[in-house]
């Protein structure tokens, strides 16, 4: 798309952020606020990797000493913790945040501060996990942490407090990223794009922004409750008091089920795009993948209580739950084929992005079949607790999410950087990483079904268990050198790849007819979309007139149609998500140690969201009465 | 108060995992870091404090866990028999009116010697007793509610008279 010469300044003056610093703490455009996110999680990754690292060291050989109980403790905990609610979640919501308003061809997200509201928070909570661990305050239970361990009596101090009050963070985030979102998508496509012919990206952000918005409440509400438990001597999980401790395992897993599917299915929507892209057609089946994410989201919230199986509840409610838990197989597995019939039937080429969707297809079927053995009850009685479980979820979610995310760097990272990844670095890396990963947790399986538990951090010899706990750890340090050359990759193309140009890859959708990297205002037109791949039709991509250019406007279209309705005044660039970020992480850490500071709290919050949400312009009628 | 390290190795958390730029941090928040440190596995005392200035002090005194630990024991023992929410006169642990003194040593010989025929000092080893003398001492800052709400999360341990575990 090739914009007046004119038409590029004065687009790049009014969407412009301040420079140096103050532009770097006000900006609201929502490519900078996304790489912070990507770039923050994946410093977290590589932590959260070196945590894994240390603890496969400990485990290589029966009843090494390179860690105690305490420091094995806080290594899972941290890793768990560090890897489901700073990395994975986040990760999704940065590549959403990025790419959504990319592929509408809109020039921000609907609500642009509450993007940088989102990350200060988001940042809050990397920085309460993490300085507290420097401190060492180190959360040691675990990622989920249930009472009565949890509570008053079992867990003095502020360990536990610290691991709730960044869930807290976190959440309050992922809300304010997802109602984001899911705005953007329904009411700021291009005129022409009606839900039928909404790429499966958007569909995959979108379901998955629904279910955050859904599920992420259940959790905050039970963290709350534990910390009102702990702070202030409720009863809530007390059962001797009136409480219930179930009550906290109900809660939790009935955000945390969905969650993981939260992570599972923008990872669809990556490999949507990637698989459409390299096989050169239009992907096989797109109304039955959408259906089958729509699926997988609603049944997402009915099959919490399979991670429940051994706490004894009724023998209905566990079948009922594994009869939910399999049923997943169907929608997961009908995407899976359309994936290949798309490949089956399309000309593939087998770049580093398509590779990662391949290595996703093979690691994701095997972690989808070990997830058929532990939804069944009975057989879950024996498996729970064992590294079966380890290997089972290692392989959905770093199989089924984790490769796809890394396709989908490979795939976007010209659009970000104007650069391409070396693609010979890019296989060397692919092959470290699958081929390690299955090196380090194919073996687990096996130990799981020998009987080694999870969470001990050692084990007696003799047990038959060393063999293959050494094969896992020489995996995971091939994975983790993998890793290495990935960053290394990533590194080194930012200043020496080879430049791409807008669309090296020959994508179908909007986000290839911006120049790479995108400019601040992303597309110079709206565009004019009709059908599901815009950038595959023959003849230029149409486009529309009518925003203003020397103000910040977007366009709102209506939620079916994308019929054009008005056009909208987009937030300009603003301390005051700062501030009321600043704000609520006081209001958060100082809760931690007295109720008070809720009430004390509060203040500060109200006048810096009164500060953001002041108006810039007289009210309507108040010009009427002037005029 | 100065935190002393609890003895022996320290902290490998602290050690291995803080990252370089997070000493100044470290610095700063020292004072806080040793009272959630938290050994597994065999400590120090071995012997009983030897006045109320014993060095191995706080490490009991000032750190969460063992202070926690010291009200389980306190549980396990039967002291909730006598010294129960609302006992009245000596027998009131919360008021901080301690009849041989509130030093750490002085606290400890009263638990350990003057109880008469149930020999605590024999009974109960030695950094038990620690335990014990620090949950004591601390007992005054524990709120009435804490104090029940606490109480009904160690319920179902056996307590005292229904002690089921080991002789």
């Amino acid at each position: 798309m090739i914009a007046d010469l004119e038409r590029v300044p004065q687009l790049d003056a009014t969407w412009r952020d301040a420079p140096g610093l103050w532009g770097f703490l006000t900006t609201v455009d929502h490519k900078r606020i996304a790489a912070r996110y990507v770039v923050t999680a994946l410093l977290l990754m590589f932590l959260a990797g070196m945590l894994a690292l240390d603890m496969r060291w400990q485990l290589s050989t029966a009843e090494n000493t390179r860690m105690g109980p305490q420091l094995y403790n806080e290594s899972f905990s941290l890793h768990g913790s560090t890897m489901l609610f700073l990395v994975s979640v986040p990760l999704m919501e940065a590549m959403a945040l990025w790419l959504v308003p990319l592929m509408l061809g809109t020039r921000n997200m609907a609500f642009p501060r509450l993007g940088a509201f989102s990350f200060w928070l988001y940042l809050g909570g990397v920085l309460t996990l993490w300085l507290a661990h420097a401190a060492d305050v180190t959360p040691d239970l675990g990622w989920f942490e249930y009472p009565p361990l949890s509570g008053p009596a079992y867990s003095p101090g502020h360990r536990a407090d610290i691991w709730a009050q960044m869930i807290t963070f976190t959440e309050v985030a992922a809300l304010a990223a997802s109602v984001n979102v899911a705005a953007t998508i329904l009411k700021m496509r291009p005129p022409g794009m009606t839900l039928a012919r909404m790429p499966v990206f958007l569909w995959a952000m979108l379901i998955a922004s629904i279910m955050t918005i859904l599920s992420m409440p259940a959790i905050m509400l039970v963290t709350s409750m534990l910390i009102a438990d702990r702070l202030v001597s409720t009863h809530f999980f007390s059962p001797a008091g009136g409480g219930d401790a179930l009550l906290f395992q109900h809660l939790f897993w009935f955000f945390g089920h969905p969650e993981v599917y939260i992570i599972f299915i923008p990872a669809t929507g990556f490999v949507s795009a990637i698989v459409e892209t390299f096989s050169r057609r239009p992907l096989f089946g797109h109304n039955a993948i959408v259906l089958s994410i729509m699926a997988i989201g609603a049944l997402a919230f009915g099959l919490w209580v399979h991670h429940m199986f051994a706490v004894g509840l009724p023998r209905l409610g566990n079948d009922f739950y594994t009869a939910a838990s399999m049923a997943i197989a169907l929608p997961a597995g009908m995407q899976i084929f359309c994936w290949i019939a798309t490949i089956w039937s399309g000309r593939p080429r087998l770049d580093t992005p398509m590779l990662w969707v391949v290595g996703f297809l093979a690691t994701f079927v095997i972690g989808g079949l070990s997830g058929i053995m532990t939804a069944s009850a009975a057989l879950d009685l024996q498996l729970t607790d064992t590294y079966f479980v380890v290997a089972h979820f290692h392989y959905v979610l770093v199989g089924g999410a984790m490769f796809p995310l890394f396709g989908a760097f490979c795939y976007w990272y010209p659009k970000a950087t104007g650069r391409l990844l070396s693609e010979r670095l890019g296989r060397i890396a692919f092959w470290l990483i699958v081929g390690g990963f299955n090196l380090g947790f194919a073996p687990m399986h096996l130990l799981g079904l020998l009987g080694m538990p999870r969470r001990v951090y050692t084990y007696p010899a003799g047990l038959g268990w060393e063999t293959l706990n050494q094969v896992a750890t020489a995996g995971s340090a091939i994975a983790v050198a993998g890793g290495l050359v990935f960053v290394g990759n990533a590194l080194w193309s930012y200043w020496r790849g080879r430049v791409s140009g807008p669309d090296p890859w020959g994508g179908s959708t909007l986000e290839w007819a911006s120049a790479s990297p995108t400019p601040a205002w992303n597309l110079p037109y709206t565009p004019r979309v009709d059908s599901l791949t815009p950038m595959w039709r023959d003849g230029p991509l149409r486009v529309m007139e009518g925003l203003a250019l020397d103000r910040r406007e977007v366009l709102v279209t209506s939620v079916a149609d994308a019929a054009p309705l008005y056009r909208q005044k987009s937030a300009p660039p603003s301390i005051a998500p700062l501030l009321a970020a600043l704000a609520t992480t006081a209001m958060f850490i100082g809760s931690i140690f007295t109720p008070w500071a809720i009430v004390a709290g509060a203040l500060p919050i109200g006048a810096a969201l009164t500060a953001w949400f002041w108006p810039t312009r007289p009210r309507a009628g108040a010009a009427e009465a002037k005029a | 108060m100065i935190f002393v390290r609890p003895p022996g190795p320290v902290s490998p958390a602290l050690t291995r995992r803080a990252p370089c730029w997070a000493a100044p941090l470290l610095v700063a928040v020292l004072g806080g870091c040793s009272s959630e440190a938290r050994q597994l596995g065999p400590t120090a005392p071995q012997t009983r404090p030897i006045s109320n200035a014993d060095p191995r002090i706080p490490a009991y005194q000032a750190n969460v866990y063992q202070v926690a630990q010291g009200g389980r024991y306190f549980g396990w023992y039967g002291c909730g028999g006598c010294h129960a929410e609302g006992a009245t006169g000596v027998l009131n642990l919360g008021d901080t009116q301690w009849k041989h003194g509130d030093g750490f040593a002085d606290l400890f010989t009263a638990i350990a010697d003057r109880h008469g025929r149930l020999a605590y000092d024999r009974r109960v080893p030695v950094e038990v007793l620690w335990q014990l003398t620090a949950f004591v001492r601390d007992l005054p800052a524990h709120k009435a509610e804490k104090r029940m709400r606490t109480a009904r999360d160690q319920k179902a341990e056996p307590q005292g008279a229904t002690w089921s575990g080991p002789q």
